[in-house]
């Protein structure tokens, strides 16, 4: 437990404090900011113009405003993630202190989930930056809190896929551009799985491939919807990808 | 301590090590002793846990290193060939890291700290980056993170490769002082390393140890325990040489250019008479060397003898 921590704390240290992380995060809030401030205004406007006496407008900041904010932070996370975790694993064996977690009296698994806990704090620090957008726009406008708190769990657990497939792409290679590249390309990949769903005359196909949707999953976040099969499906792919990591790990005591 | 029992590894299928058999008991200090590729660095990687053999089996201090790699490793310091530390790292943060990695008791984790640093003498570097540091101060963080959890056994791989020599003295010495505290394995291709550290050699060659014995047993065994003496005279050097075969216990006499070398039996009586006969003749000694049977003879002897096979 301790190994874990100490990895972990390790880690996400050396990722807050590097310079890749302000230059990413940087340059999400600037693109935030401005489409989210765009989407403010353009709602304004338009509840402005339909605030009609007698007449509710069927307006709603949560689908109008904050949907296709956290869109925007999936899109992000999908290029953005893999840059962060990159170095996870990568990096350790290009310069050689994998030798120094390997000769440690750690499991594999220790390290994997130490990798793995820095990975989803340092994304998680980004999306507590991305969450005050919504929680200042409180100070304008009231709405209810409760669906836009399970979008935000949406975006930590669907961020979590993404770090774990990061992770597990960091520790297949030595060379931290090829490790970006295959992280990036497993993302896309879980978003197309669901690509095969609906074909009409698999149903039972279709039915396994919509569950294997993260996009449906995530909707369901984002809608308000905190599902029981969706924390599965969630907690399911990071267990998959920190699991293999796992394995990757353990294969260098037996190759 | 350490004991391996027909040990292999292969990669593929070329054989990196094959059949190795030794014990090192505690407190020793050994030498493991080999050309660049003989498979020094698998054999100590095996023994560190961070790869598993094809075929045999270590067990450090009765713990079986396959079966029970984490408390193997608990009792393991290890210095690769390329210090494994962190460039973006502190010293001191990087050392508190390692010892709380390596499951040093939270309230020892300052002490250990501050023991390594001041064995390794990084004190005056400990809040520098280590990214900035120089080769020699890198090797010694290396140093230091192998020593910060007190490990009973050290294992060194090649800890002077790539140091400037005094640098690389300054290691040697500091390996030196830890002899005693420590069963220490050092791997190497440079003799004097051993020479001055070690008590007992393994030389590997080839994957198989072609000797294993102390490093005076070595050169007794080696040489039949016979001395060679390099003389230098100023002047009437062929004519000092000619007469130098009729002293007693001389065996053979060579005149080689700049020196003549004198092979004698082993006693210090027969060295005693040569240099006396050499003062008597008046040709004005310049230089006398005893040489035993150099581990630098025996390292070649040994090494080209197995790949002649």
């Amino acid at each position: 437990m301790r190994a874990i921590f100490t990895l972990a704390g390790k880690d996400l240290r050396n990722l807050l404090t590097s310079p890749m992380f302000y230059v990413v995060s940087g340059l999400c809030s600037v693109l935030w900011s401005y489409s989210y401030i765009r989407a403010l205004l353009m709602f304004a406007e338009k509840s402005r113009m339909y605030m009609q006496p007698g007449q509710d407008g069927g307006m709603n900041l949560q689908r109008e405003v904050f949907l296709m904010h956290i869109s925007q932070i999936n899109l992000l996370y999908v290029f953005v993630v893999p840059a962060l975790t990159m170095r996870l694993l990568a990096e350790e064996k290009r310069m050689r202190t994998y030798d120094l977690l390997l000769t440690s009296p750690v499991s594999a698994t220790d390290i994997a989930l130490g990798k793995f806990l820095a990975g989803l704090g340092a994304v998680s620090v980004l999306t507590g930056i991305s969450f005050m957008y919504s929680l200042l726009t409180r100070m304008v406008a009231d709405y209810p809190m409760a669906p836009l708190l399970s979008a935000y769990a949406g975006v930590v657990l669907v961020s979590g896929a993404y770090v774990g497939v990061g992770l597990f792409a960091s520790s297949l290679t030595e060379s931290v551009m090829l490790s970006v590249i295959l992280g990036l390309i497993f993302n896309i990949m879980l978003w197309f799985i669901s690509q095969g769903a609906g074909t009409e005359n698999m149903p039972m196909l279709s039915a396994v491939l919509e569950y294997m949707s993260l996009g449906q999953h995530f909707l369901n976040f984002i809608m308000g919807a905190v599902k029981l099969s969706s924390l599965v499906f969630f907690a399911s792919v990071i267990g998959l990808f920190v699991f293999l990591t796992q394995r990757v790990v353990e294969s260098s005591r037996w190759r | 301590m350490i004991e391996v029992k027909d040990l292999s590894k292969t990669y593929g299928d070329r054989p990196a090590i094959r059949g190795l058999n030794f014990t090192v008991q505690k407190g020793e200090v050994v030498g493991f002793l080999g050309p660049n590729g003989a498979g020094k660095s698998t054999t100590m990687k095996i023994i560190t846990g961070y790869m598993a053999p094809s075929s045999g089996e270590v067990k450090v201090a009765g713990f079986d290193v396959f079966e029970d790699p984490i408390e193997v490793k608990r009792r393991i310091g290890y210095l690769p060939e390329t210090p494994p530390v962190y460039t973006d790292m502190y010293v001191k943060d990087f050392l508190r890291f390692v010892a709380n990695l390596k499951g040093v008791p939270r309230d020892k984790v300052t002490a250990m700290v501050n023991a390594s640093l001041e064995k390794t003498g990084l004190g005056d570097v400990q809040g520098r980056l280590i990214g900035n540091l120089s080769k020699g101060f890198r090797q010694r963080v290396g140093l230091a993170q192998a020593l910060v959890s007190d490990p009973e056994i050290l294992i060194l791989d090649e800890p002077t490769v790539g140091l400037d020599p005094k640098q690389v003295s300054e290691m040697r010495s500091l390996i030196k002082s830890l002899k005693g505290q420590h069963t220490i394995i050092l791997s190497t291709h440079i003799l004097p390393e051993v020479q001055a550290n070690c008590e007992k050699v393994i030389i590997i060659n080839g994957g198989r140890i072609v000797a294993e014995d102390s490093l005076s047993g070595l050169s007794k065994r080696m040489s039949g325990g016979g001395h060679s003496v390099t003389v230098k005279v100023r002047r009437n050097q062929d004519a000092v040489a000619k007469t130098l075969a009729a002293v007693a216990g001389v065996l053979r006499v060579k005149n080689s250019g700049n020196f003549i070398e004198v092979e004698c039996d082993g006693s210090e009586d027969s060295v005693e008479k040569v240099a006396a006969h050499v003062v008597a003749s008046g040709a004005g000694l310049v230089e006398l060397q005893v040489q035993a049977l150099a581990l630098e003879d025996i390292f070649i002897k040994l090494t080209s003898k197995e790949l002649t096979h």
